[in-house]
């Protein structure tokens, strides 16, 4: 029997990043962030509060390795080595897995650090679309939270959802977006409390004769109504903009847009980095806060 | 007796077993508007139901709708699986759920054949004369029965001796509370304190209490990154409240039913109206914002205890389906964004299955609030 090729659309790509400016990072500050998620980890090493590089990949069932795999992924052919990294800071749900992390700060505080940098001091409202959780968090001009909140329980609205759907329909998790936009018509939402709910109510519709555009608007509609309950429920304060991996979702952030009646600020880099650069940055400020007192 | 039994959270029955082993009654009740001088009065053990640490609820879930809350669930569990094993249950019609807790274990103890003293009393949901008088009938009706069920009439003497005991508990608390405020105590070991009121006979409780508070006194602080407030409806797990403390926060004051809400002011008794008093300590007193017209008193009293308590942060716990405490979080806000005191909301239920779902949030409010 012939072995059948397994696409796995869910799959996004993984990248790594190395800041062409700066060529010789030596006699920099140099702080790492590494924000492990459910779904994606990454690592973002800073020079004297500038990226330098960053990798984003999948996270495997070992978070000590996904760190690990993270930063020397990062570090490659920088020449540095993690002892070139004067303190590094651990978020995100396996922060604790950080072997070789100074201090863990929570993905929140981290976030609101890491938009703050990406989208500037005007930023006050971030809406972190996380591989299995939602995030509405606000922050002052310092990028220091003042308020959040966060999903409960389900999965539903976050990015885990999404490459359930793209696993259902056979379509790679990044066309879905642009795809869900090749429609008549904006349909109703399918069902949003439950991915599972979703997913059977997705293969109802495509027996009915939907197509697969369709059915993708369908869902990214419900994830979008979704998320902007949380976000009323903690209060819009512009400027907003969204960081996570669905943050490179057209199909939902347009959505989001639209219900809201608002844009969201653009992104100038990879919104998934947003929780390591933010702990980076927090890193380089504990240790600009001790050196002061030191030289007091 | 140590007070190591304080600290204990199983709900063992040692007490109630031993106290009916000398021939005399024990009788569950849920919710704090059951007065328990009156089971005092009738020499009957009171012991209020929880559902601490109750890991499955899959019999009461047959019996309850999908929409009553877990901690009622789960305390009719308690009841069907022996956990408790009483001679009879009191409810107060304090909210639906807690009702329908009577409403089943009256027709499960029936059909096996278990007999009960089973007997519930309305506690009307708005405060004044009227309200007040019939509360205090409701209670009259309830002392009859149990005094006719116990063999020990209840009587104005009976009831004020029993209250000079409740309020030597309330004294106590409040000392507790002071320990507390100086953060000599943690909020899980003082959750941990209130529970064993639930369970001990009350000479059993103010003994050990007792100690306990002479033993606490010569402690030092302890350190916290963040002073917190815990508010929302009955939480009866101390471990829920050491998730938050593990995170750096120090749960310094709260107003919950199965913590300070339970306690209150001393009742102060008119000899001219001994039931009558005690209708009116419980049922005017701030215990939940079950009632029609006190939650603008509760919301003060938040408000007031975030100021006498230093409080940076309150974190409000919702367990799902609490239709007391379902949406006072719309109301309570702006008096709290007022004294510059940031809310988290949490949403929970009985059984711990959220322990890393908790902590983050947790982890995350004490990151932003820490001074």
């Amino acid at each position: 029997m012939a072995e059948i090729e397994k696409v796995e659309y869910w799959r996004w790509t993984e990248s790594n990043w190395k800041n062409p400016d700066i060529p010789d990072w030596r006699g920099s500050l140099i702080t790492a962030g590494v924000d492990i998620g459910s779904t994606s980890t990454q690592a973002v090493v800073m020079a004297d509060g500038v990226p330098y590089a960053y990798s984003n990949m999948r996270t495997g069932s070992n978070s000590p390795d996904s760190a690990i795999g993270a930063i020397d992924w990062a570090m490659k052919d920088t020449g540095l080595t993690l002892e070139d990294i004067t303190y590094t800071i651990g978020t995100g749900y396996g922060r604790v897995n950080v072997p070789f992390s100074n201090k863990t700060v929570t993905e929140i505080t981290c976030h609101a650090k890491g938009a703050n940098y990406i989208y500037g001091p005007t930023i006050r409202t971030i809406l972190d679309m996380g591989g299995q959780d939602c995030k509405a968090i606000h922050c002052d001009a310092k990028g220091a939270v003042t308020s959040f909140m966060m999903n409960d329980k389900c999965a539903a609205g976050t990015g885990r959802g999404m490459e359930v759907i793209a696993n259902l329909l056979a379509v790679r998790v990044e066309d879905i977006g642009d795809m869900s936009f090749q429609i008549d018509e904006e349909p109703d939402p399918v069902s949003s409390t439950c991915v599972i709910f979703a997913k059977s109510e997705a293969t109802k519709l495509m027996r009915t004769g939907w197509t697969k555009e369709k059915v993708l608007a369908a869902y990214c509609h419900a994830m979008a109504l979704r998320v902007v309950r949380l976000l009323e429920r903690n209060g819009m304060e512009l400027d907003f903009a969204i960081t996570g991996g669905i943050a490179k979702n057209v199909g939902v952030v347009r959505r989001i847009e639209r219900i809201m009646g608002i844009q969201a600020l653009k992104p100038a880099m990879d919104t998934q980095i947003a929780g390591a650069l933010g702990a980076a940055l927090l890193g380089k400020e504990l240790v600009e806060k001790k050196r002061a007192k030191e030289n007091q | 007796m140590s007070y190591e039994k304080l600290l204990e959270t199983n709900i063992s029955g040692e007490s109630a077993k031993a106290w009916k082993a000398s021939g005399k009654k024990a009788v569950g009740y849920v919710c704090c508007h059951v007065p328990t001088e009156i089971l005092i009065a009738a020499d009957v053990m009171p012991v209020r139901l929880r559902a601490t640490n109750c890991v499955d609820s899959s019999d009461a879930e047959a019996w309850m709708s999908s929409f009553s809350c877990s901690f009622a669930k789960s305390v009719l569990q308690y009841l069907m699986n022996g956990t408790y094993d009483l001679d009879g249950l009191v409810q107060s019609d304090g909210c639906m759920m807690a009702t329908r807790i009577l409403d089943n274990w009256s027709h499960i103890a029936k059909k096996n054949g278990k007999a009960q003293f089973i007997h519930q009393i309305g506690a009307p949901r708005i405060t004044n004369e009227i309200s007040i008088g019939y509360y205090k009938a409701e209670l009259q009706t309830l002392a009859d029965k149990l005094g006719a069920f116990s063999g020990k009439a209840v009587t104005d003497e009976g009831l004020k001796s029993a209250a000079a005991k409740t309020n030597e508990v309330r004294g106590l608390i409040a000392q507790l509370f002071t320990l507390r405020k100086e953060a000599k105590v943690s909020g899980t070991e003082a959750l941990r304190i209130m529970l064993a009121n639930c369970d001990l006979t009350i000479d059993e409780y103010i003994a050990a209490l007792g100690e306990f508070i002479a033993d606490a006194k010569g402690r030092g602080p302890i350190k916290a990154r963040a002073r917190l407030m815990m508010i929302g409806s009955a939480l009866d797990n101390p471990e829920y409240i050491r998730v938050i403390e593990d995170k750096g926060g120090l749960v310094v004051a709260d107003a919950l039913c199965f913590g300070a809400r339970s306690f209150g002011e001393k009742l102060v008794i008119d000899d001219k109206d001994v039931l009558g008093s005690i209708a009116d300590y419980y049922l005017t007193r701030n215990t939940c914002p079950r009632a029609l017209d006190n939650r603008p008193a509760i919301h003060k009293e938040i408000v007031d205890t975030c100021k006498a308590y230093d409080i940076q942060g309150i974190i409000y716990e919702k367990m799902q389906n609490c239709e007391c405490w379902g949406g006072e979080s719309y109301y309570l806000e702006p008096d709290l964004k007022a004294i510059g005191v940031p809310m988290l909301q949490v949403e929970r239920e009985e059984q711990m299955a959220n322990a890393g779902q908790l902590a983050i949030r947790a982890e995350a409010f004490v990151e932003m609030i820490e001074k």
